[in-house]
Order: structure tokens, then sequence, then C-alpha cells
């Protein structure tokens, strides 16, 4: 009864992947607070804590209620984008405004982390309804205008990075509740020309420049990585060299030189990966890469078990959420992607990402403890 | 633009690709990814088709994820296995700095081992450029410092030590100014303290225009180091002590050493954090000069005493004079005096623009000019044994020759009579006479007879045999080559004025053969012409360098060996007529002359100058060698507008004598005759 009975409400086969990922971004931070002042191991591990109880909380709840709260979820949803703008409750960093002061507590949060799985639950709680099949433009069109919604918000914070997810995620589910393939292909073409006339407006000088300069540059490094050497290209160039010097088997925590004395930025939050590639080496990277990948595709597999078109979208959602942020991630220490400030799921410095990845983590198992048990 | 151009070519084939797909998939097909392209089956009805629908996008969903994992793989063995070596090195050279470590530059000797230059700690204020847009941080600065800010930002500011380095604020700063900056490092953001060796001269003065001085390397030896490639080249570097002028700039390769290099692993902040490898500066190498000090010293404070002397006499238009002392055997330079002088200590970390100013100026008599081989002057009588051995070869008289010196001579007729110095007249007088009393007359009759010869140039051939109008070859720099004038040389200086009066005439050949006129001489080629007259013609090329002495290792000694300059033929009987001529000189010319002399036990034999200028008192020159029978040194002085050389330079170079054997002159009588 004993194993069989925790098999029953934990989904042991997403869990054990996932808590392996945690340990070893436990290890990363603490090698990384070895040398970085501002990498604090007990807030991290503190981090955890706080993010394994509320993951309790989500994995005890009855997901399914939420089904029919699609309402109550998008206020949730507004409600956590605009709190930053109030004032009282906004604190500024690094460029942002998306981040909150938690009265009583002091804590710092950023409310845009915990809004994409709010985002996900909204989405497929609408996505669901049409079991599979989405049968008439209206209802098409009435799901990207939903999606619209937090998507702008965030980009309002300004937070592209985290629009971003919201938008991919977003889309795969609407994708896999049964969307028509030229819509959805025909929405993706505006999409794009909507993107390119965005970034070819605020290039030209006299159009109005809807993204920030920084965030131009950022294109611009990553289309030629030489334009800047000492802004971004530099922490582009930085990051790459840590990655590459890790060699096979990684310098070890104490002799990574690029993370350990300075010369990557921004080491324990953005370019985790980095340092973790640096000191852990080609077999770090495939173990962190081994990981994510099992504990992805037994998100999959659960998903093919459920039989609840409104769970498979959350995990559909989930998975999307996690693929892209480890591509994103991964791939602007590597030159694969632009430089945005996407935390790595379970690893980076941070509460805001922990709390809300272990939240996910446990909708995850919430999904698993309240399927229909098997007649 | 290129970036936009790029990202807008790429947007728009991913919208074309698209468009394509639209047109191609028209229908109502989902995202179903249906293998083979199979129709759902139909059997369960729409459940089972939705249920399958769901199963197929989930399998997309695993290639989705799947895929991102396979790039994100593929890219990271490229980098970490393939390219790993390639970014190690680059992370290498991200955290390895390499410092040049100063060398300490030699020292300078004298041929006693008496330090001349060494080098002493010094502590330094220097400051990263950026301070000079920091206005708090530089009214700091020049509150403790004692200077006015807009002098502090210029020295900030100031780039010739290179962009990128420390700039030099302040040297030799005190105790107290260090610790107050180091207590208020929070008031001093940029500025840091350095230890440095600075060059210090212990003698002063004493030497100076021998040494030289230092400062930062020129923009013309920066960039001459950085053109020369080979590794014995010296990389000069900011901060660098360079020589600027004298024995400092003239041996600057061997007094240099060569910097060490230092690599360090620093932060991204440029912190040390730990030290690697090191190649050990090697120092530069000791000098011993030939100088001997005790001499040194003698020679310049006779120097400024005579010309003080003179000038209390009234003559407030004497106030400067050289002088030196050659060993004639090897050409070892025993003392080289200039005056007015300068201390080398005033250039130490950089001279200020007023000493500068005052000490390239006219009014200060140009004290950094080393008279003794940039001076140039008329030699005056001095010349005469070189005249009397051209006369001699060529013909022009004989050792038994006569003459009648009435006091004044006609030997062109009478509208172009000349005197000689001695307007009573010297009466009847052979050659060697003419030498004792420097009777121009004997001369004139002398450079008349080259004028009408078929050797007109007689007297310039043999002034050149003996190296005149051209350099000693001395080592230092800014040596000048003097004169020796001739009919070319007239017809073509002389471009504005007439034809008779650029053309060679008596008169010029009676001026040349008395010294007088154009002849330009410097007092070192004069002494090097006693100098082989004093060895029957063996001159040996002046110079200063006695030894050098690596100061790293071994310690071993390389010592100078002495060259031959000339060798002039002349026949014995004329060296002996000569010889004879320069002691009568020193023991009878003038009984005053005599008694400076006659005091010591070594025989002197010499000779008197006095180069004449219309409007201005007269430049005096005394040359002599010693012993007479076994020449051992020459000394050579020449006092500018000091007067007759009997009553000026004459006592320089007995004093000088006087500090070589230790017999000060204890005559004070003054000669009243004005022998020239």
């Amino acid at each position: 009864m004993s194993s069989t009975g925790v098999g029953q409400v934990l989904y042991l086969q997403q869990l054990l992947p996932t808590l392996m990922l945690i340990g070893f971004g436990a290890l990363i931070i603490w090698s990384a607070s070895l040398t970085i002042p501002e990498a604090s191991f007990p807030r991290q591990m503190l981090g955890i804590v706080l993010g394994l109880v509320a993951a309790y909380a989500v994995w005890t709840y009855d997901y399914r209620i939420l089904a029919n709260m699609s309402t109550a979820l998008l206020i949730v949803d507004i409600v956590l984008m605009v709190l930053p703008k109030i004032p009282g409750f906004g604190v500024s960093a690094k460029g942002m405004t998306g981040w909150i002061r938690i009265p009583f507590i002091g804590l710092r949060f950023q409310p845009s982390e915990l809004a994409k799985l709010v985002t996900i639950l909204l989405m497929s709680s609408h996505a669901a309804q049409y079991n599979g099949r989405i049968e008439t433009l209206k209802d098409y069109l009435k799901l990207c205008g939903i999606l619209t919604i937090p998507f702008l918000l965030i980009l309002l914070q300004p937070d592209l990075g985290t629009g971003l997810i919201v938008l991919v995620s977003g889309a795969a589910i609407i994708i896999c509740a049964g969307a028509p393939r030229s819509w959805v292909l025909v929405t993706i073409g505006i999409v794009v020309l909507g993107a390119t006339l965005v970034v070819v407006t605020s290039m030209t000088p006299g159009l109005p420049h809807v993204l920030k300069q920084y965030q131009l540059n950022r294109l611009i490094v990553f289309v030629d990585p030489s334009v800047d050497p000492t802004g971004d290209g530099y922490n582009l160039q930085q990051a790459k060299i840590a990655v590459g010097s890790g060699g096979f088997f990684g310098k070890g925590i104490g002799n990574a030189t690029q993370s350990g004395s300075g010369f990557l930025p921004e080491a324990h939050t953005d370019f985790v990966f980095a340092l973790m590639a640096e000191k852990f080496g080609f077999l770090g990277s495939t173990v962190l890469l081994g990981l994510f990948g099992w504990m992805l595709f037994a998100t999959i597999s659960l998903a093919q078990k459920v039989d609840s078109p409104f769970a498979k979208l959350i995990l559909v959602g989930i998975v999307t959420m996690w693929s892209f942020q480890l591509l994103q991630n991964v791939g602007m220490c590597i030159g694969l992607m632009p430089i945005t400030g996407i935390p790595l799921p379970f690893i980076s410095f941070g509460s805001s990402s922990m709390i809300s990845q272990l939240m996910s983590v446990g909708m995850v198992h919430s999904i698993w403890r309240h399927r229909p048990k098997a007649a | 633009m290129s970036p936009i151009v790029v990202i807008a070519i790429l947007l728009a084939i991913v919208l074309a690709a698209i468009v394509v797909l639209v047109l191609i998939n028209r229908g109502e097909a989902r995202f179903t990814f249906d293998i083979g392209g199979q129709a759902p089956r139909a059997s369960g009805g729409g459940d089972n088709s939705t249920e399958k629908g769901f199963k197929n996008r989930l399998i997309g969903l695993s290639i989705f994820s799947g895929g991102i994992i396979g790039v994100l793989f593929t890219r990271l063995w490229a980098m970490q296995l393939v390219s790993a070596d390639e970014y190690t090195k680059q992370a290498e050279l991200n955290r390895t700095r390499t410092i040049s470590t100063v060398a300490t530059r030699g020292r300078i000797l004298d041929r006693n081992g008496v330090e001349l230059v060494t080098n002493r700690p010094s502590l330094v204020v220097v400051a990263s450029s950026e301070v000079a847009n920091n206005d708090v941080v530089v009214q700091h600065l020049a509150n403790i410092l004692g200077m006015p800010p807009i002098a502090v930002r210029r020295k900030i500011q100031d780039q010739t030590e290179g962009a990128q380095s420390l700039r030099t604020v302040a040297v030799d700063v005190s105790r107290r100014v260090v610790s107050y900056i180091d207590e208020h490092q929070y008031l001093f953001e940029g500025i840091h303290i350095e230890e440095r060796a600075q060059r210090h001269y212990p003698l002063g003065t004493t030497c100076a225009h021998v040494l030289g001085y230092t400062g930062s390397p020129t923009s013309e030896q920066l960039e001459a180091a950085a053109q020369d490639d080979s590794d014995s080249s010296i990389r000069y570097e900011s901060g660098d002590t360079v020589g600027q002028a004298g024995i400092e700039y003239q041996y600057e390769s061997v007094l240099q050493g060569v910097r060490g290099e230092q690599t360090v692993y620093v932060d991204a902040d440029g912190n040390v954090l730990d030290y690697a490898t090191s190649i050990e500066a090697r120092s530069g190498s000791d000098i011993t000069l030939t100088i001997d000090s005790n001499v040194q010293r003698a020679a310049e404070e006779s120097l400024a005493k005579i010309i003080k002397k003179v000038r209390e006499k009234g003559n407030d238009t004497c106030d400067s004079g050289s002088a030196v002392c050659i060993d004639v055997t090897n050409g070892e330079v025993i003392a080289l005096a200039s005056y007015p002088t300068f201390s080398p200590n005033d250039f130490v970390g950089g001279i200020s623009n007023d000493d500068w100013e005052m000490l390239s100026s006219e009014e200060a008599g140009n004290p950094l000019m080393n008279r003794v081989i940039a001076g140039q002057y008329p030699s005056a009588s001095t010349i005469k044994p070189l005249s009397t051995f051209a006369a001699l070869n060529y013909g022009i008289a004989s050792s038994d020759s006569h003459y009648v010196c009435t006091g004044f001579w006609t030997g062109f007729g009478q509208e172009y009579g000349q005197y000689c110095w001695a307007h009573e007249g010297h009466g009847e007088v052979n050659l060697r006479e003419g030498i004792v009393y420097s009777c121009d007359t004997v001369f004139y009759e002398i450079g008349k007879g080259f004028f009408l010869s078929d050797n007109k140039e007689g007297l310039q051939e043999t002034f050149r045999r003996w190296g005149l109008g051209q350099k000693s070859g001395i080592d230092l720099p800014a040596e000048a080559a003097g004169r020796v004038p001739d009919a070319d040389w007239k017809w073509n200086y002389f471009t504005e004025a007439d034809d008779y009066a650029r053309s060679w005439q008596g008169g010029d050949t009676t001026n040349l053969v008395i010294g007088q006129g154009d002849l330009l001489v410097t007092p070192l080629q004069m002494a090097c012409v006693y100098a082989g007259i004093a060895t029957r013609g063996n001159l040996m090329r002046p110079h200063l360098l006695k030894s050098v002495s690596t100061a790293a290792g071994s310690g071993s000694v390389i010592e100078y060996q002495s060259q031959p300059m000339l060798s002039v033929e002349e026949q014995d009987s004329s060296f002996d007529l000569v010889h004879d001529g320069l002691q009568g000189v020193i023991y009878e010319e003038s009984a005053a002359q005599a008694s400076h002399f006659i005091n010591m036990k070594e025989t002197v034999a010499g000779k008197t100058g006095t180069a004449e200028r219309s409007g201005e008192e007269p430049t005096g020159w005394f040359i002599a060698y010693v012993p007479a029978d076994d020449p051992k040194y020459v000394v050579a002085s020449c006092i500018e507008r000091g007067g007759y050389g009997s009553t000026c330079a004459m006592y320089v170079v007995r004093d000088i004598m006087g500090a070589l054997y230790n017999e000060p002159d204890t005559s004070d009588e003054v000669d009243t005759s004005g022998v020239r």
C-alpha cells in the first residue's frame, strides 16, 4: 500500500527528475555563493522551501474547480500584472518595474512569474471547452484575444522575455486545443509581420520606438556579436567563453575563472547556465539537459495518460513554458538566442521564479492526484 | 544598419514560408501530426477522434521539446568538446595580465668610484585619467599637494606617458601627504601612491654637463623603441627614466636595463588575485667615467671664482666660460666644466615649466649648454703653434727666420696696415720668440707668405690636419664642429655682399694666421690640438667612458679601449721649436705669468689667447700641457668676454693643475702687461 500509495498521489517519474534538478540547482547556487556575495545560499534554500510549501498547497487543491473559474483567473492575472504599477507596491529592478514588495514580510516578488502559470490555467480553462476541436473562427479569435490581454500587460512591465513565454505557451494551448492549421499559420504570419514592423520602426529615427534601446541592442548583438564587445556583446562573449572553456569535465567548483572572478555577468541569475557549464563542463550540461528532458517527457506522458482536455492543455502549457525557458536561457548563453532576462527554471537564483515553477510542479501532481480513478 | 537589414530579411523569409504553407494546406486541417496521412479512425466517433487528435498533438509537443534539447545538446557538444581549447585560451587571456617591472637604472661613478649618479626611492602620486573630470578629487589633491587645481588637472590630462597609463601628478611627496591620502581613500577615488626609483645626483651641480639629465621618454624615443623589434631593444613605458642629455643620453642603452615581466591573475575589475610566471628585470649597467670628481670640482669652482673676480673688476659682460682637462696619453677626460651650470636634480620627476624656461633662456646664459664641446670661438693666439707648423712645412719660414716688429705691420701696403697687439713693437724677433711673445707681426708675415705663395690654403690644410673644423668624436651628444674658413666658404657664406667683399683677401689670411676673424673652434678641439703637440702628433680620441660593469650576475667589467683620433706628421725639429716656444710663453713672456708656474715642481708649456670681437670684451684663452718634458695632461680654458687670456683663463688652468698635482697656486701676482 505504501509505495503504491505514494505513486497514487504523486507522479513519481516526473517528481524524481524535478527533485534532482532542484538538488543540482542548489549545488550550482551554493558553488556560486562562494565567489558571488549576492548569491546567498540560505536565501535560495528559503525560496526552495517556500516553493515546496506553495507546491504542496497547489498539489492538494483540486485543480478541476478552476476549469469553471476562467473569469476569476483572468481577474487574478490582470491584478498580478497591474500590482507592480500601483504606487506603494511596485519596486524597480534591472530597468523593469515588474517587482512588488510584499507588505509585512518585506520580500520582493515578481508577479509576472506567477502570471505565467495563471495564464496557462486561464487559456486552458477557455480552450478546454471546445473538447479538442475549435470549429468557428469566432471561438479561435476569442482565444487569441484572451491571450493578448496578459501578453500586452507583461510587455508594459516592460518584460519582453516573459511576454514571449506567455505568448508561446498560450499559443501551444490554442494549437493543441484543436485550432485549424491555416488559421494558426496566418496568425503566426501576422505576428511576425507585426514584430518586424515594430523592430524596423524602432530602428528608424522619427518613427515611434516601441522597443527600448537596450532591447534593440540585444537584437543587434545577437545578429552580429562583434558590434559591441563591451556592452551586451561583451556579456554574450563572456558567457560563451565560460561555457566553451568548461570543456568535458569542467573546471571544478573552485577553479572557474569566468564566473569566479567576475568576468561573467549575472552569473548566478540570467547566466547561471554558463556558470554551471564552466564548473561542471559538458558532463554537467548533459546531466542538466538530460534531467530536463526526463522531466519534460514524463510530463508529456502524463498528458497522454489523463483524459480531461483541461488537464491535458494545462500540461501542454507547462511543458511548453519549461521547454521555451530552457531554450531561451541556455540558448542565450551559447549564442543561439538573443539575450533576455529569463531565469532557468529550478536553477537560477531568485525566489519568484523558484516559487512559481514549483507551483507548476505542484499543478502537475495535482492533475495526477485528482485524475479520475480507473474503474 | 546591417543588423536591421538582416533581421528584416530573416523575418520576410519566415513570412513568405508561412504564406506558401497556407496556400499549400488549404482546408480545415488541424495540427494532428497524422503519420502517413492516415485519416483518424472513425470507429469511436467524435470522442475517439479527439483522443487521437490530442495524442498526435502531444507527439508534436514531444518533438518541440525534444528538438530544443537536441539543438542545445549539439551546440554544447560543439562548444565544450570541439572548440574547448579555443575558449580556454580566451578565458586565460581574460584573467591574466602582464605587468612589466622596472629595471634599476645603472649608476654613474667617477674614476675613483665616487658616486656621481645613483637612484633613490621616491613616493609618487599617480591618478587614473578619468580623475581629470572629477572636480572634487582634483580640488582635494590640489589642496593636499599645494598645487593650483589647474596644474593638477593638466598633469592628469597629460598623455605623454601613454593614453592608458596612470598619470604622474607629483613626485617626492611627503609621508604626511601619503598617509593623508591613505586614510581618506574615499576622498581620493582613482588616486594611488607608487614607490619609484628616482635619479639622484649626490654632488648636486658637480659634473652636470657631463652627466646630463633625464626625463620621460620623448615621443621620438617612444616611436624609435616601438619600431625596433630586436630582442635587445629597450621598451620604453610611461614614467620611465630616460637620458635626455650628456652621459645619461649617450649611454642610455647601457644604463637603462631591461624591463622584467610579471604575469598576474586578475578579476574582472583588474584586482590582482595571484601571481604567475615572472621574468626578472635586468638592471642597467654601472658606468665608470674617466672624470676625477676632485679635479672636476676644482675646475668648476675655479671657473665660477674667476668669472666672479672678472665681474667684480667691473667687466659684468663676462658671464660664462669652460675648462677641460684631458690625459694626453689615452684621451681620458679628467675634468670637463662649463659655466653657468645647472642641477640635474631639477629634472628628476619632470622639470617645471618655469625652471625649464629659466634654464634655456639667453639671459641666464644658457646653462644647459656644454661650452667645452658646443661653445665656438675664434681660437686667437692659441692657433699660433699650428701656424708655425704650417709655415715650416710649406717653407714660408724656417727656424732661423728673423722679423722686425714695429707694432704696426704694413706688409700689404700702408692702407692695409695692421697692429701687433703690442703697439710699441717687439723689435727684432725670430720664429720661437714670435710664439713666446705671441708677436702678431711674425705671423702677419707668415700669412702674407701663404697669401702670395702657391699654397694659398696651406694654413687651412694644416688646421684641418690637426682636427679643426670637425668633431672630435667625444662620447657626448651635441658636439659642435667649429669652422676653418677658406675662399670657398667665404664666397658661399656672404651671398649678400659684393664680389670683392665675398672673395678671399690677404687680410683674411693674416686674420686666420693669428686665430682671429672667421675661425671657430671649441675648447675641446683646442685641448686635442695641444695634446697632439705634447705627444708629437698622436691625438687620442677624447672620451669619458672608462668602464662598464654589469650590475647583474658576474659583475664583469668591460674597459673602454682608448683609440687614436688623428696621427699628425710634423718634422721633429718643428715640434722641438714649438715645444721650446710654448715653454717660453710660460716662463719668459711675463714675469707675473711665470710666477704662477714657477711654484710648481712640474714644468709647463702653454699658450695664451685673446679672441677679439668689435664692441665686446675679448674672450680669453689659456691652454697648457704638463709636465712639459713628459706630457701627461692638457688643460684648456676659455672665458667668454673675460679679457686677456693671461688674466682670466690662465688662473683656471693653473687651479686645475693645482688639483691634479696637489700644488695650489700660491702667487697672487697679476699680469699688467696685457700679454696675449
